[in-house]
């Protein structure tokens, strides 16, 4: 689970041909999406708001990356940049993403989304990867009937289908998520909030892609149907094995449902680590502060402070650390320089603080050296 | 907070069997048929100085009209309110000496705090309302705004809402609500919209507000684990009615009542890792048609006679009242079921 994407996977061009020889299916650690130094801007000139500020991440197949953050802390523009669907003035400024796209007989091609024609996306969005948006009462047209959105799908993507083929493939998608043949003939409105977001995951996974992206899917529903939709996709992703990035304001969501998790404040992500470990051992503030804002369902209750201040202004970011102003451990250096995403350690995860600088004589404070109780050994030989 | 004298335990805020009904028209081919939605159904609760009252409940449960109800912005159906000992009249208006007593703060900052005008006019107008002296104004917004922590208060007075972030626009909220010094603060989702790194701190400033100046809180939510950390009596609402509520922290610790264990085992916890996950239909109906316990449809302990007949209150402990068949007798807290958490489990700091 490190930044550094492999040789074998470092192409200078995209290439049409096979980097992979391996056999699909065998390999867990074959990335399915490898973003580096990915940047994206607001607006040009002197009004230029960074939004996403070089940001490396990578993800395996059939594996879940969640992202952390708070409201603009960038982690929706992140993957609308990504998946090519952010508009002006929203402008990808620099940076690769590269998905590895496998078609039906094996043959993974590493498709660069950023550099990606019209119709090249076409072919990749849906068939590769699909997305589900936090409203599903927007995303779904309020004047078309659930079964028009399975139907325009398949449509567009597999012309050899016939429409009773479809129209059978909807009713499987449909019971997948738990829910009954005659939604299909519904429309939007006369379905709870629910059952929209699960029709949402279930046109997501029409054409069996292999990156899910979630974009706060669960937030404006209910903790019980919440808790349902989450149980739902981890056995949905059981079954089809596909790889999916979790985006919530919800840490404590994230520890339960994804493998690793990636923590952004301000554009940029200051912590990346295994779920667990991040859990039990956070090495960044901000990290820390946020598992200390949920208050426990048990033990003694006892006054928590969350995190003092409220988060930067990033049309006029504070120099050096964007989290120096809210830290508590913050030192005179963290306030001039800005730290990177740097490795640390020998437990695979990355943090971008000044705390944990080999070259700086500072001591770690006690609540960031904590050793993992248990370590997590999932996908890791 | 000269005027008033503090009275501690002092109960600031009686609702007796409060309940407020909604008509909707459904349209047929021949005869429009009427059909009445109980959004709320005989809830009675105190507010009392210096405590805090979590109402837990999910969209639709009719948490919010019982807020609008005790604020006097919704009419009741039926039910009694009582202001520090004096019955209101059922049917008369609101009018300022009510609103002086009981403030309301609303969900989302971002909409209930005029755009188009600075922080100062928020909080002066209220103000004048209700009768302060116009040159003292300035200077009490000024030491409301220092009592909800945005520090220092000239520089927010200026600023336009859009310059503030959430948690600085819900303070502003609160200290709005603050202006006209009321005994009761009813706070409606004060912290769902907010980023989870600020929510604490309004939390606390609910909490202090409560300690310090003796204040009655209402708190509304739809997250237990937030009505644990902050509430002296938790209510747990489900489809306009009370399933379950208790003094203290018993309910989140022992929950008794089906749905109670449903929200608290559906709450994401990190500390275990291996959370099993509930199977639950949607919310049944809440219209006059039902019969039995509301929870039944989803309750998977439901038996004939909770479709058949709706359950009263079970005292199942001291000050912990349940609305289930299962405790009938009176039966003191035999645990039915366990929930996947056991009690005083680790704790996740």
């Amino acid at each position: 689970m490190s930044a550094t994407i492999p040789r074998e996977h470092e192409p200078t061009e995209v290439v049409d041909v096979a980097t992979s020889a391996v056999a699909t299916g065998v390999a867990r650690h074959e990335p399915v999406l490898e973003i580096e130094g990915f940047s994206v801007d607001y607006g040009a000139g002197a009004s230029m708001v960074r939004a996403v500020d070089e940001v490396t991440l990578r993800l395996d197949r059939s594996r879940v990356l969640g992202i952390a953050g708070e409201s603009g802390s960038g982690k929706s523009t992140l993957v609308y940049a990504m998946t090519r669907l952010l508009r002006a003035p929203g402008l990808i400024s620099g940076g690769r993403v590269l998905l590895h796209t496998t078609d039906d007989d094996g043959v993974v091609t590493p498709v660069n989304l950023v550099e990606a024609s019209e119709s090249e996306l076409r072919k990749v969005r849906w068939s590769h990867v699909s997305i589900v948006l936090q409203s599903a009462l927007s995303a779904l047209n309020p004047v078309l009937r659930i079964g028009r959105e399975f139907d325009e799908v398949l449509k567009t993507h597999r012309k050899d289908m016939t429409k009773a083929q479809r129209r059978a493939r909807a009713v499987e998608l449909l019971r997948l998520v738990g829910l009954t043949e005659d939604r299909l003939d519904r429309y939007p409105h006369e379905l709870s909030g629910g059952q929209r977001q699960r029709v949402m995951i279930a046109v997501a996974l029409a054409l069996d892609p292999e990156l899910v992206i979630m974009d706060e899917p669960t937030t404006a529903l209910d903790v019980v149907t919440q808790r349902e939709i989450i149980s739902e996709l981890a056995t949905l992703r059981a079954r089809f094995g596909f790889a999916m990035i979790f985006i919530t304001h919800d840490l404590s969501l994230l520890v339960e449902l994804a493998d690793e998790i990636a923590v952004m404040y301000a554009g940029s992500i200051v912590e990346r680590a295994g779920a667990r470990e991040l859990y039990e051992a956070p090495r960044h503030p901000y990290t820390l502060g946020l598992l200390h804002s949920f208050p426990p369902l048990h033990g003694e209750r006892r006054e928590l402070t969350g995190i003092p201040g409220s988060p930067p202004d990033l049309a006029d970011p504070p120099a050096g650390c964007r989290f120096a102003p809210r830290c508590t451990f913050a030192m005179a250096r963290c306030l001039t320089e800005r730290p990177t995403l740097r490795e640390f350690g020998d437990e695979g995860r990355s943090v971008a603080c000044w705390l944990f600088d080999p070259a700086s004589a500072s001591r770690v404070p006690v609540e960031l050296s904590l050793a993992p109780s248990a370590r997590q050994t999932v996908g890791e030989p | 907070m000269t005027d008033v004298e503090l009275d501690t335990g002092a109960v600031q805020l009686r609702a007796s069997h409060l309940s407020r009904d909604f008509t909707t028209r459904v349209p047929g081919r021949f005869v429009r048929a009427k059909r009445v939605t109980h959004a709320v159904e005989d809830v009675s609760l105190e507010l009392v100085a210096g405590r805090v009252l979590a109402v837990v409940g999910e969209s639709g449960s009719g948490k919010s009209v019982l807020a609008r109800m005790l604020a006097r912005i919704v009419t009741p159906t039926s039910g009694e309110l009582e202001l520090r000992g004096t019955p209101i009249a059922p049917k008369a208006k609101r009018d300022l000496a009510y609103a002086a007593m009981v403030q309301l703060v609303l969900q989302d900052p971002f909409a209930s705090i005029n755009p188009v005008h600075r922080i100062r006019h928020s909080l002066e107008r209220p103000l004048l309302i209700h009768g302060a002296d116009r040159a003292r104004v300035g200077e009490l917004a000024r030491s409301v705004l220092e009592r909800v922590s945005l520090d220092p208060s000239d520089r927010f007075l200026d600023r336009y809402p859009h310059e503030l972030s959430g948690g600085q626009l819900q303070r502003v909220s609160i200290a709005r609500a603050l202006c006209v010094k009321p005994q009761v603060l009813l706070a409606d989702e004060p912290i769902s919209m907010l980023d989870v790194s600020v929510r604490l701190g309004i939390l606390n400033l609910l909490k202090g507000l409560c300690d310090d100046e003796n204040l009655a809180v209402l708190y509304i939510t739809h997250d237990i684990a937030s009505a644990r950390y902050l509430a002296d009596e938790t209510i747990v609402m489900y489809a306009g009615q009370v399933v379950e509520r208790s003094v203290g922290t018993a309910l989140v610790d022992e929950p008794t009542h089906p749905y109670t264990q449903l929200l608290i085992a559906s709450v994401p916890d990190p500390s275990d890792p291996t959370s099993i996950a509930p199977r639950a239909a949607t919310a049944g109906p809440m219209d006059s048609s039902v019969t039995g316990c509301r929870f039944a449809p989803r309750c998977p302990h439901a038996s004939a006679r909770c479709l058949a007949e709706s359950p009263p209150v079970f005292e199942i402990g001291p000050g912990h009242h349940s609305r289930c068949w299962l405790h009938e007798g009176n039966r003191v807290a035999t645990p039915v079921l366990t929930t996947r958490r056991g009690k005083g489990g680790p704790t996740t700091t």
